[in-house]
């Protein structure tokens, strides 16, 4: 064993990164490839009644305009494609944004310069686009995906009524957008009726599957390449229109189009996290035990689609309550389709987590003792004892290395000049995914190990964490391995979102390296010109490149000379099914808030994850501090601002939609992990993680922000007039 | 000083020009939809339709020269881009606002999505690829790499480019300064820590 998996190995994709070689799906150079860029609806309600193409067709370089007259019939496909209805198939439109006209030319400039000479007509009605404009009360909508939308454990109401405390709190959210630095991109090439799509998408297999169902294809007739992405967070886990629109065109033209939304169309064409209301009642007993949850939601939802992905998960999974109910409604309004969104429970997990913290100060009782007495080694839902969870170990990990014990007792007590300074803290909580997958591993005759397997790297680190796990299987050193992924030519895996791409592929890597292993020894030991000839195949160990009997270190070959010797490659595969389940951690921040300009920054932050096995202790931290930075731009920044007459976004941009720069990152994190593996796991000790350290973040800001000023703020994100 | 450009000794003049011919084929596969009649070549000289005429221009990039056909409304970023095939630099949001396609000329770092590639004639200039000596890294890739300092590799050009100018104005003297100074490029992956205690590391091996 080189036992690479655990250690903080660097990246294996660094250098390809850092020069710029790596190529993404805009980069791939298809020869002859057209450009295409879409028109998109001005008006939020209504239908097209009329497209004059005339003037953007004169314009130099364009070799088509096509709308909704030109478009072939197209099937609806189904999961993961969420939008309801393919645009441009008709005139009715449902959103801003919707594409009406695709523009193809031969360059850029000429696509979105004619795209603007294209002139449409509308029949506009006033829409409807934030929640408080709805036409009519929240309703519940069906299950999405098996999943229902109400749920009830015990009586809650009759255990609210009975609680010795109550706490009541009325939370919303705006909302968001993913903003990936890469837009989303799709090159679409025909070859008869096979098609190759170069596509920003986290998941390769999934895009495959949905793209062949609206052109009628055979599943095998569709290729998806996405070696590299750059950044998915939820956004290219869905199939979008505008890569069925560009394919659509494509094929009409028989030419390879690229096409790459603008920023702007960003904010109406790929997703976001809803809108939100949450109503959460809290019963308890005055020792702190929680005897009821009551959170009653209303998200944002399009007219075309009813999905819910604000999901209140924590309400129900993370603390022991026997009396749980949770509502999960929504209004029908007239924008985009929402999406997952990176740690899509954050927004609900911002009123249970603040909920608490109004408990903890009503029982006068440290929010961390609240927490722990609520702590559970249950699933709520199943009743099974979970087979290893450290939550607790979290608590005690965490607040030591914060100094929580330090805090003071009273909102106000401290300040720092002209700051405010204020601790809070959140537990936090996900459930993350696992998908059926597979993969194989080549010895090459030149010793090389070739790694494949269609699972993506969307900078988590998979390529360099599945490489780890194949360094170890084999006894390889990590530079003789290559992994290929991101493609559907390779074996099928599971898509890399819900945290799953570890909890997916681990299992399968490991599998097929050892398949690959012990294939080698049987060659070695059957191979009279090896010096391990004969010796049982359980008594040879593999470290290092070389195959070594574990009795007489003397007697040694290596893999290369082996397969070299066979005279031709030795291939192996591994599969399996994956099990999803939940991570838990922790999360202590300090804020500082200005007395006069009410402005926020978050000057120090500790949390404690229980993930299982760590894989990889850089890229693990790497999740932690992106999540904890995109926690301040959900607590503090972010918000999606629509105009209320036109539907339209009004801040479609990155100047005005603000994310986190350089300068609002803590200065101070430090990332601990309990690191015990996991027995239950089928991913080698470890659990899906990535997305666990965004989700008690804004409401351990909203808790610090009290302690500091007394002012207890619900509605997110919490900006500067909010606290003036 | 390893970020300087080197001005080019070799010219290998090649123009780099999209096909010519699409818009005939397409006119003739096409029956249905709305095509464009005539055949107009990709940048071929044109002024129809208030577009001003393309031209053909040097730009410099990364020691060498490459004469280009560009429209003059072609930024700098796609030139590299679509007609240099250096796709190293990335196009993140095409108005200035997430420094994914920042580049030096002269070097100074500017966003190249900002600047019109004709106005970069007789410049020198250099993308991410230019970085590296051979095979030897320069220090601000070595120590991206030793610190973690990106995830997904979407912003990372543009942040390793403009490393190299904040490090080089002298803009790194204290964490907090290299925080105020790295903040026109965003990482949506939120790697700020590493990208700090990179562009540190990278500033005391460059400036000694």
């Amino acid at each position: 064993m080189t036992g690479l998996v655990g250690r903080p190995v660097a990246r294996v994709d660094g250098r390809v990164k850092v020069t710029g070689a790596a190529r993404y799906p805009a980069d791939d150079p298809v020869p002859g490839a057209l450009h295409g860029f879409l028109v998109t609806s001005e008006v939020a309600k209504g239908e097209v009644t009329d497209i004059d193409t005339s003037a953007a067709l004169a314009h130099p370089g364009v070799v088509a305009v096509l709308t909704h007259r030109d478009m072939p019939r197209l099937t609806v496909p189904p999961f993961p494609y969420l939008k309801g209805f393919i645009p441009m198939q008709d005139t009715a439109i449902h959103h801003v944004g919707q594409p009406v006209a695709i523009v193809v030319a031969n360059t850029v400039e000429q696509a979105h310069e004619a795209a603007a000479l294209v002139a449409v007509r509308y029949r506009a009605e006033r829409p409807r686009v934030v929640i408080d404009d709805a036409a009519g009360p929240p309703h519940l909508p069906p299950p999405f995906r098996n999943r229902p939308n109400e749920i009830k454990r015990g009586d809650a109401a009759a255990a609210l009524a009975r609680a010795e405390v109550r706490v009541e709190a009325r939370c919303s959210s705006a909302t968001r957008h993913h903003n990936p630095i890469e837009p989303h991109a799709t090159t679409a090439q025909w070859d008869g009726d096979r098609l190759t799509l170069h596509e920003t998408a986290q998941g390769v297999n999934l895009t495959k599957g949905t793209i062949a169902a609206v052109f009628a294809l055979p599943v095998e007739n569709v290729r998806v390449v996405a070696p590299y992405l750059g950044g998915g967070f939820g956004a290219k886990g869905p199939l979008w229109s505008h890569t069925i629109i560009n394919a659509a065109a494509a094929r009409v033209l028989r030419r390879p189009i690229r096409l790459v939304l603008s920023r702007a169309q960003m904010y109406t064409m790929a997703g976001h996290r809803s809108e939100f209301r949450q109503h959460i009642r809290l019963g308890a007993t005055r020792a702190g035990k929680l005897t009821a949850i009551l959170d009653t939601t209303t998200a944002q939802l399009s007219n075309t689609d009813e999905a819910i992905f604000n999901a209140s998960e924590s309400a129900r999974l993370l603390y022991d309550c026997p009396n749980v109910h949770v509502r999960q409604e929504g209004v029908r309004l007239d924008v985009a389709t929402s999406s997952y969104m990176r740690s899509p429970e954050t927004t609900a997990h911002f009123g249970l987590e603040t909920a608490l913290d109004e408990l903890s100060w009503a029982l006068d009782m440290d929010p961390v003792e609240l927490r722990r007495r609520n702590h559970t080694e249950f699933n709520q839902e199943t009743g099974q004892r979970f087979g290893s969870k450290h939550l607790l170990k979290c608590y005690d990990m965490a607040s030591q290395a914060f100094g929580w014990s330090q805090r003071k007792r009273k909102p106000g007590a401290t300040k720092d000049g002209d700051e405010y300074v204020g601790w809070g803290m959140a537990t936090e909580m996900h459930t993350f995914g696992a998908m059926p997958s597979n993969a194989s591993v080549t010895v090459g005759v030149d010793g090389k190990v070739v790694l494949r397997t269609a699972t993506q790297d969307i900078g988590t680190g998979t390529y360099t964490i599945i490489s780890q796990i194949v360094a170890d299987a084999m006894g390889v050193p990590l530079d003789v391995i290559q992994a290929h992924i991101g493609d559907t030519a390779l074996p099928v895996a599971g898509l890399s979102a819900a945290s799953a791409t570890i909890a997916s592929v681990s299992g399968p890597v490991d599998r097929a390296a050892r398949a690959a292993r012990d294939a080698v020894v049987g060659l070695a030991v059957a191979d009279e010109r090896s010096p391990l000839f004969g010796v049982p195949a359980d008594e040879v160990e593999t470290r290092h490149g070389h195959l070594i009997h574990s009795r007489n270190h003397q007697r040694r070959d290596s893999y290369r000379a082996v397969v070299s010797r066979a005279g031709e490659p030795v291939e192996a595969t591994g599969s399996g099914p994956n099990l999803p389940g939940l991570s838990y951690g922790v999360v202590f921040v300090e804020v500082r808030v200005h007395a006069r300009l009410g402005s926020v920054r978050v000057t120090r932050v500790v949390t404690a994850h229980d993930i299982g096995r760590v894989m990889n202790r850089r890229t693990a931290r790497g999740q932690v501090i992106g999540g904890v930075t995109w926690g301040i731009g959900h607590a503090l920044m972010e918000h999606t601002v629509y105009d209320r007459n036109s539907g339209r976004v009004v801040n479609p941009n990155l100047s005005t939609y603000l994310v986190p720069v350089c300068a609002d990152a803590p200065p101070a994190l430090e990332a601990l992990f309990v690191d015990e593996p996991d027995p239950g796991s089928t991913a080698l000790g470890a659990r899906g993680f990535g997305e666990t350290p965004i989700t008690g973040v804004p409401a351990a800001i909203g808790n610090a922000i009290y302690h500091a000023t007394g002012r207890r703020v619900r509605d997110l994100p919490i900006t500067q007039d909010k606290l003036l | 000083m390893p970020e300087s450009p080197h001005p080019a000794t070799t010219h290998t003049r090649r123009t780099v020009l999209k096909s010519t011919a699409v818009a005939a084929a397409g006119a003739t596969l096409v029956p249905a939809p709305a095509v464009a009649a005539s055949s107009v070549p990709a940048a071929a000289p044109t002024t129809a339709g208030g577009v001003a005429e393309a031209m053909e221009i040097t730009l410099s990039v990364n020691g060498r020269k490459h004469a280009v056909t560009v429209e003059p409304r072609v930024t700098l970023l796609d030139a590299l881009r679509e007609r240099l095939a250096l796709t190293g630099t990335k196009k993140g949001c095409d108005r200035g606002e997430c420094g994914a396609c920042t580049v030096l000329v002269d070097g100074e770092r500017i966003k190249s999505c900002l600047t019109l590639a004709v106005m970069r004639q007789g410049s020198a200039i250099t993308t991410v690829e230019g970085l590296a000596d051979g095979d030897r890294l320069h220090p601000v890739q070595e120590a991206f790499i030793r610190r973690d300092a990106f995830q997904c590799g979407g912003c990372t050009p543009g942040q390793i480019m403009s490393a190299v100018a904040c490090i080089r104005e002298g803009h790194t003297g204290s964490e907090e300064e290299i925080r105020q100074w790295m903040s026109g490029n965003i990482c949506r992956c939120a790697c700020y820590q590493n990208i700090v205690a990179a562009v540190a590391d990278a500033a005391r091996e460059v400036r000694g």
